[in-house]
Parts: C-alpha cells; structure tokens; sequence
C-alpha cells in the first residue's frame, strides 16, 4: 500500500449529509434535553436555574410516576415473554417451506406496519366492556354470562389486556429475527437427530432452541425498547388511570400537563440512558457479526 | 411429514391467520355498518347491510371531513415519498462510504450512528422543534420531512450497511482496475447490486413515516401540512363521532401501509433482518 | 484497494451530487411555506368550521381571510403548550379553555384581550368573562356558554312508571333504582369513570347539586369533612357503579364515549351531568341515536331542590406569538357578537348554523334566540343559564390541570375498587392543598 499525502475526502463528504442530520436534529436535542434535565424549567414557577439533582429527587417523590414504574415492568415482563415466546412459537411453523408459506409471512407482518393511531381504534372496538365483540363472542359461546369488564377494574387484567395490543404489534418483528436465524440451521442437523431416535420435542429443545440464541436475543432486545416506551396503547385505551399509566405517559403528562419541563427532561434522560445501554449491548453483539 | 407434525403447522397457520387478521377484519366490518348496528348485542359478526355510505362520507363530496381526509391524504403521501427518498438516496451513499472505505473515525462515526438509534423519540420533540421554529420550518412539508429523514436516517444507513457488507468485494474491485473512479464504481456496479437493500430501506422507511403521529402533530400547524394520521386523531377526538366513521377512517389509514406490507413483505423481511438493531 | 482510485474529481462529484439532491428537494418540497399576508388569520379550534356563508361575510366585511383548523382537544392542548415553550407562532386566535385561563395567564402565552376589546363593557353582557380574567388580564373571550345539566330518558323513565320527574337528588336516585328494579334497563345511570377530564366535571357538576364548592377563594379543598358536598358527591357518585345503578364497563368511559354509546342508545335512562347542547346536536339526531325525541333536560336535580348547574364554556384568545394579532381581534369581536352567536345556535336557519354550537355566551344573543324560540328545550335551558355558577368565579388557578388529574385518576380508583372514596378524598385533598400553597 502506497502512503498518500492528503486525506481521502471523498468517505467524509459521503458520510457529510448523515452526520449533519444527526448532529443538527438527534444530538442536539438530546444534548439539550441531557442539560435541561438538571435546570429547574418551570414556566409556571420561573427564573429558570440550574438545580443539581434536585429533578430526580423529585421524580422518586412523584406517586404518580412511580405507580407507572411498576406498571412499566409489569409491561416489560409480559410484553417481552409473550413476544418472545409467540415469536419463537410462529417461527418454527414458518421454518420449512410449505404452500403458501409466503402469503402467511406477509399477513404475519400486518400489524408491525399499521400506524399507532389505527391501533387504539381497532382494539377499543374488542376489548370494550359494553359494546366490544370480545364480550359478545365470549357470550354467545356461554363462556360468561354477563358483560365482563377487560380494562380498568383489575390492575393485572387491564395490563395484560393493553400489552397483547403492543405484543400484537411487535411480534411479527421478534418472529422475524428468530426465524432469520432459524432458516440457517442446516437440516442434516435434524436428520441425524431422527436417526438417533429423537423426537420432534426433543429436537426443538436440543438443537433449535441453543442454536437460535443469537436471534431471541435480538428480539428480547428489541421488545424491551418498546415496551419501555410504551405509551399510545395504555394512553388510548386506559386514560390516564394510575391502574396502567407508563412511564413515558408520565414523561408527557409532567411535561405538558404539569409543565414541569425539567423533570419531564429529566425523566426523558433517564428512560434514555437506560435504551441506550441495552442497545449498546447489542450494538455490540452485532459488531462482531459485521466487522470481520 | 408425520401426522402430529402436520397439526402442529396447521393449528399454527390457523392461529398466525387469526391473531393477525381478526381485528383487522373488525375494523373493516363496523366500517360497513351504521352506528346503530354496532351497538346492537350481540356484535354483528358481518355487516348486515353493508354500504359505502361511511366511505363517501368521508371520501367524496364537498363535506368538510371529506376535505380534510382528502388533503390530509395527499399531505401524508407527499410527506413520506419525498422522506423516504432523500433518506435513501444519503443512506446509501453513507453506506458506501462506511462499508467499502477506511478514514480515520469511521468506528466513531458508526457509534455514532448506533447510539442515536436508541433516542426515546420524546426526549427529542421539544427542542427539535424549537430548532424547526428558528428556521421557519414550522408547518412546511420540508420541516416535517426533514424531522423524518432525521429520525429514519440511522437505521437506513445501518440496513443497507450490512447489505453491502455481505457483499463480496471482488466485484467492485474488478471494476476499479478499469480505472473507474469510486463514485463511477458506486453508480455502474455498487448500486445495481444492493437494489434489493434499497428496495427494503425504501419500503421500511416509507412505513415508519407513515405511523408518525406525534412529531407531524407539533410541527403542521394546519390541514396544509398534516398527514393523515394527525387528521384521524382529530376525527377520534371530535365530541360526536359514531364508532363507525371513525372505523372507516381507520381502514383508509391502514389501507396503504397494508398493501404495501402484503406485496413487499420479501422487502421488509430481509430489511428488518439487515437493521435488526432497532 | 481503494487507494488505486482517484480521489479529488469523484469526491467532487459526491458533493455536486448531494448538492443537486438538496436543492431538487428542497425548493419544489418548500412551496407550501407560505408567509401569512395581514389580511389572512389562521384560527385553530377543537371545533368544526363555522358554516362557508358566515365565513363569506366576516371577509367581505373585513377583507381578512380565516384560515380554519380543527383539532381534537387533547392535542390541541398539547400544541398551546409546545408552540409557546418554544416561543414560536402556530395561530392568530386558539381555544382558551376555562380550565386553563390560570395557567395560561400566568404564563402570558396570551395577548391581554382588555388592550383589543372594551372587555369592561362587555362584561355586562357576558356573565362568563369574569372565569376568564386572571391578575386583571383578560385572557380569553367565551363565545359558547355551555354548561353542565341533567338528561333524561323520560321514554325509559315513564316505562318504570315515573311520570314526575324528581328535583331533588334523593328522589332521583329513588327513581334510578325504580328503573334498575322494574328492569326497563340493567343500568340506568351513565357516569364516565375513564380517568380524564371528563370525569372531574361530573364530579364538580355533582358536587354543585349537594350544594357546595370544590375549592374556596385561596384554593384549599372545601371537600375534606363528610359532610361536605364535594365528600357526598364522590361517595354517590362511587356508589353508584357498586349499587350496579352504573354499568361496570363505564370504569374505562369517557364523558363522549357515554353519551354517544350508552344514553343515544337507550342503553342508560339518564346522564347527571351531560352537555348542554347533547338534545340537539346528539340525542334528536337519527344517524346517531336510536332515541330521539325521548330525551330532554332536567332541572339538575340538587339537595332541596334543583341545583345551580356548572358552566362549561369554551373561549377563545390570541396567542402571544400570534402574526396578525389586530386581525385576530377583529375576528374574536365578530365570533362573539350577539346576532352572530344567535345565528350559530340557528337563529336564522341551517345556512347559518354552526354545527355543535350551544348557546350565546352574551345575554343579548340568548335573548335574541328566545324571541325566536329556535333552540330544542330553550326554556328549560336559559332558566339554567341564569343560574350556572363557573367552579372558579375568579378564573381556574394555575395548576389546575394538575389538580383535576389527581381528582379523576383518584375518583376512578375508587370507583375501580382500588382505594376507598375517603382515601381518594384524601388524596385530592392533599393535591389542592400541596398546589395551593406553592409547594
């Protein structure tokens, strides 16, 4: 390799546009929220002051946002099991290929490409409690006997009930990256499996289920990001009730409701250091994949 | 195939065919019903008397839902196609540059990309707009498609990336020799092969423009700039809106990114694949 | 490998290339950018545009075009916020909510509509505008009175074999468990327990029926002792849902939703606070209700006879950042006029009706309508009218919104069964008192 004098700019005028956006319309944001959050930024209550820690005091004395932690990890929990366990569940029917395997990929993806806005429409017409076709369904089949009431009552029922709705969204994207993994198995490994008198359960355990790690692994991670961030679905069909509130509806509701910018910053910045150490784990993982 | 396998797939396909489509099927059913219908116990499984009265409502004529759904519709098709093409056309070129050459902070460069994939989009909405206002993008399909491509940029970058990555150098380099310059090289032989990373960028890219909701709400100001998904919220919101109407509104916002999804899905599968970092 | 490949001309290229990009996008992607001329406004409601010929008239009489944009009310609210945090323009004239004229006031996110209007005036003729006057600025003008009253489905009710309907709280109660005995319906009262705004007024319309306030003058709760009003409303309202006279499904329905899907559907004989323009606009329309003509107002029934009723009204001011604030004025002078107000609630035919419009919020265009007697059940009505009392006569406070959100997701706990009505009491109490004094 021969020495060059002048620096190659052709990559920096190629990466030029890219790094511009970021640094005009994601960093600086972010580092303007990252600053704020340790202001005091009360329209209501000015001057606006640096204030230390004195937001995320606030934050662990605010009930209303610490009811929406635990929800938030009752979210977590049952967003990211459910999806998983979907996932890898729809995954290994799609594994070999069969009629119309492709049509029932592309219905698969459906509900990743619809926006959030149709969502809290579609599901408020099946879960309501008076006029919702879950309830008459469930009643013709003499399954109850009256109208039951999904949302709000129960803290565990309205939240398992509001995370199927993201679990519904975010599946066909966890089911993808398992099954991206799972088409590499190589089928002899099964056949010798066969031969060795092993079962079909037996096999999913054995070979499937080690061998497609990497791909679970991408897809817890991405359940966990937008579990974590859940908001329309809890927003839309549970108000603002302490029986399911998020922590990002808490972000928005400190925000704009309270117009306590600098806590509702500062609550922004902690959700964020929190994404974003996952994603660097990942980030990591993928790295290794990438860079030979 | 053994007989207990063949149930497991065909429980399976019924049970992906369901979860997937039965409350797609319940929109677009009370979407053919009048209001009083769909408060009748028990639910009305299918439309009893199915019309398009809900759809020219809110479709044709000179009424004023009918405008707004109309304008609303060519805002959000404007929005994401100029979005999603800029966002692919500096993807791409960002793309090359970090797949096929070597300068000096390319790893912190793709850091930084990585990173800001991970921004709660919330935590940037505040300031982002500020910045918008004191450019006089507020309410311009060039801010609002500015703030997508922004917001897009990263993980498109990041597919075609791994696209390009998985590609054999050798080819590229057969062309080099010819004394083609790089750019020569990204047009003539780069280009044609990563169509189908473009392709899946493109699509991925056009689908998360269209379920922005509130980014476009904050920066169009008025029925000039707001995207469809805006425009249903507002009707959602109205204090005497029949379930049925607003179903049917639901149905048209779905419509596109549904079709879309049915007849690209090869697309989308390999680009979600490719970008799985988000 | 890539050394071998020449490095100036094709790095130029790149940069003509993306330059060409740019340029192509951003000119023909910027032509929507419109910079507003003084004789447009653009004026942003959660409300429909008025009628085209109302519209037509305001322009030829002015040469200001309007620029009309609906929102729905939640983000809205959400827009106010972020447009005047980031100090910048989004609309000449927007909704000034009565619950926000505290805040908003405070904030000076609005134009003082005293320096635009004689408000001095017009406060005779405008029984409202003292609720939307904070620190001696008027930070919005009302141009809908709307207010909360009682409806009730008499065809449900007479099935039950009630024919005098009940003025005072406990006689309706009676009835309610008259109509829930007799079966005519399995629940006869329509509450939206949905933990948002709607479910506070229910609370504030309720407590004003048991004859007492929310807040006194400084703020602090008049609700605590139970015997107080506000105690008894929330306890009635919370035994309701456990006495079944309240579907158990209404935990999660908000104030539209219930009116639309439980009381346009014969599905609840009555609804204690309901919006005053529903008869008209929801109840007597056939494409949305299956029982019209059988629903009609109620004197709000109160502890020894009918209540005051609890106004509701809407108004509308100039943001601070607004781009033809004179014009805005001009606009909000002719908006609130009294023959226009009259012609919105259909004083002079549908060409001229503003669909979802109430009631004048000036005398002089309530009288107008009544000498027209154009308004379904305007007697009954501008009675209530009379005697509608605003829940702060003084203008919301400042941190009313987060005071109403510690009342509706507490009244919806305890309906819900999760905390007790004095637990929640407590709860709301401690909000208003904590708020009040600054913290």
């Amino acid at each position: 390799m021969n020495k060059r004098k002048s620096v190659d700019l052709l990559p920096y005028a190629l990466i030029s546009p890219l790094i511009l956006f970021i640094i005009c319309l994601a960093i600086t944001p972010a580092v303007y929220t990252s600053v704020a959050a340790f202001f005091k930024v009360q329209p209501l209550n000015p001057p606006t002051h640096f204030s230390g820690l004195d937001n995320f005091r606030d934050i662990i004395h605010n009930s209303a946002v610490i009811s929406s932690l635990g929800n938030t990890f009752l979210y977590i929990v049952i967003g990211v099991t459910l999806s998983t366990v979907l996932g890898i569940y729809i995954a290994v029917i799609l594994q070999r290929r069969f009629k119309g395997r492709s049509i029932l990929i592309a219905i698969l993806i459906l509900p990743w490409a619809l926006p959030g806005v149709v969502e809290g429409i579609l599901w408020t017409g099946i879960w309501d409690a008076n006029t919702g076709v879950l309830n008459s369904v469930l009643k013709s089949l003499h399954l109850i006997t009256h109208y039951q009431v999904f949302l709000g009552q129960n803290r565990l029922l309205t939240i398992l009930a509001i995370e199927i709705v993201q679990v519904w969204q975010i599946t066909p994207l966890s089911t993808i990256l398992i099954l991206a993994v799972l088409q590499n198995i190589p089928d002899d490994l099964y056949e010798a499996a066969t031969i060795d008198g092993s079962n079909s359960r037996k096999s999913f355990l054995h070979i499937t289920l080690p061998l497609i790690r990497p791909g679970i692994a991408i897809a817890v991670v991405q359940a966990i990001i937008a579990t974590l961030n859940v908001f329309d679905q809890p927003y839309i069909l549970n108000g603002a009730a302490t029986t399911a509130n998020s922590l990002a509806m808490e972000t928005y509701a400190v925000s704009f409701q309270n117009l306590n910018f600098g806590q509702g910053y500062a609550l922004s910045l902690l959700i964020t250091i929190f994404t974003l150490l996952i994603s660097v784990v990942v980030a990591k993982f993928i790295y290794k994949k990438v860079e030979y | 195939m053994k007989p207990s396998n063949l149930g497991f797939r065909r429980f399976g396909i019924g049970f992906i065919l369901s979860w997937s489509l039965i409350p797609i099927y319940w929109v677009i059913n009370t979407s053919f019903q009048t209001d009083a219908q769909i408060s009748d116990t028990p639910s009305h499984l299918y439309p009893p008397t199915p019309g398009w009265a809900n759809y020219k409502a809110l479709l044709i004529g000179n009424g004023e839902l009918a405008g707004m759904v109309r304008r609303s519709t060519i805002n959000i098709f404007i929005e994401c196609i100029s979005a999603t093409v800029i966002t692919v056309v500096l993807a791409s070129l960002a793309a090359y540059a970090f797949a096929r050459m070597e300068f000096k902070g390319r790893k912190f460069f793709l850091f930084i990309v990585v990173m800001t994939m991970a921004f709660p989009t919330y935590t940037t909405l505040i300031p982002m707009y500020r910045i918008m206002a004191s450019i006089h993008l507020v309410n311009t399909y060039l801010g609002i498609i500015l703030c997508y491509v922004s917001g897009f940029l990263p993980l498109a970058t990041w597919i075609l990336l791994s696209y390009m990555q998985s590609l054999p150098a050798a080819i590229e380099e057969a062309g080099s020799v010819d004394g083609a310059s790089r750019m020569q090289v990204f047009r003539l032989i780069v280009l044609p092969l990563i169509m189908p990373a473009i392709a899946s960028t493109g699509v991925i890219t056009f689908l998360f423009a269209w379920a922005q909701f509130i980014f476009p709400l904050v920066l169009a100001s008025d029925q000039s700039t707001q995207p469809l998904t805006v425009i249903v919220a507002a009707i959602q919101g109205r204090h005497v809106v029949p379930y049925s109407l607003l179903s049917t509104a639901g149905v048209i916002a779905l419509s596109v990114p549904a079709v879309i999804a049915l007849f690209t899905n090869r697309f989308i599968v390999s680009g979600l694949i490719n970008g799985s970092v988000k | 490998m890539l050394d071998a490949i020449k490095v100036s001309k094709s790095t130029k290229s790149v940069a003509i290339v993306v330059a060409v990009v740019s340029a192509l996008g951003f000119s023909s992607l910027a032509v929507p950018a419109k910079a507003a001329t003084p004789s447009t406004i653009s004026v942003v409601l959660a409300a429909p545009p008025l009628p085209p010929a109302m519209l037509a008239e305001f322009t030829k009489a002015t040469g200001i075009t309007v620029k009309w944009t609906q929102l729905d009310w939640d983000s809205l609210q959400t827009k106010i916020a972020a447009a005047a945090t980031a100090n910048t323009f989004f609309a000449d004239a927007t909704d000034v909510d009565w619950s926000r004229v505290g805040q908003l006031g405070k904030l000076n996110w609005f134009l003082p509509m005293e320096k635009y209007l004689d408000t001095k005036a017009l406060s005779a003729d405008m029984p409202q505008l003292g609720s939307f006057t904070k620190n001696g600025h008027v930070v919005g003008i009302p141009y809908d009175a709307s207010f909360m009253v009682t409806t009730v489905n008499k065809a449900l009710f007479s099935k039950a074999g009630i024919t005098k309907m009940p003025t005072t709280i406990d006689e309706y109660t009676a009835d309610l468990k008259t109509v829930k005995a007799k079966k005519v319906v399995q629940y006869p009262l329509n509450i939206p327990f949905a933990a948002a705004e709607g479910l506070s007024t229910y609370w504030y319309e309720t407590t004003g029926a048991f004859g007492g306030h929310i807040l006194d003058a400084t703020g602090k709760p008049l609700f605590t002792s139970p015997t107080s009003a506000g105690y008894k409303a929330a306890a009635w309202m919370v035994n309701a849902v456990k006495t079944g006279l309240v579907p158990p499904g209404n935990i999660n329905v908000a104030d539209s939703q219930g009116q639309q899907t439980l009381m346009a559907k014969g599905k609840v004989a009555s609804t204690f606070s309901d919006y005053s323009g529903n008869v008209g606009s929801l109840y007597d329309v056939a494409a949305s209700s299956s029982v019209v003509h059988q629903v009609q107002y109620l004197a709000t029934p109160g502890a020894t006879g009918p209540a005051s009723n609890l106004g509701n009204p809407d108004g509308i001011g100039i943001p601070a950042k607004a781009k033809n604030p004179a014009g805005a004025a001009k606009f909000i002078s002719w908006f609130t006029d009294g023959k226009n107000m009259a012609d919105f609630a259909g004083a002079s035919g549908t060409s001229r009706t503003w669909v979802g419009y109430f009631f004048p919020s000036r005398l002089s265009g309530i009288a107008i309508l009544n000498k027209k007697g154009s308004i379904i059940g305007g007697d009954v009505l501008a009675g209530m009218l009379k005697t509608s009392a605003a829940v702060f006569p003084e203008g919301a406070p400042a941190w009313y919104p987060e005071f109403s959100s510690a009342v509706y997701t507490n009244l919806h706990a305890a309906a819900a069964g999760t905390m007790t009505v004095d637990a929640a009491i407590k709860a709301i109490a401690a909000t208003a008192t904590k708020l009040s004094s600054g913290k």
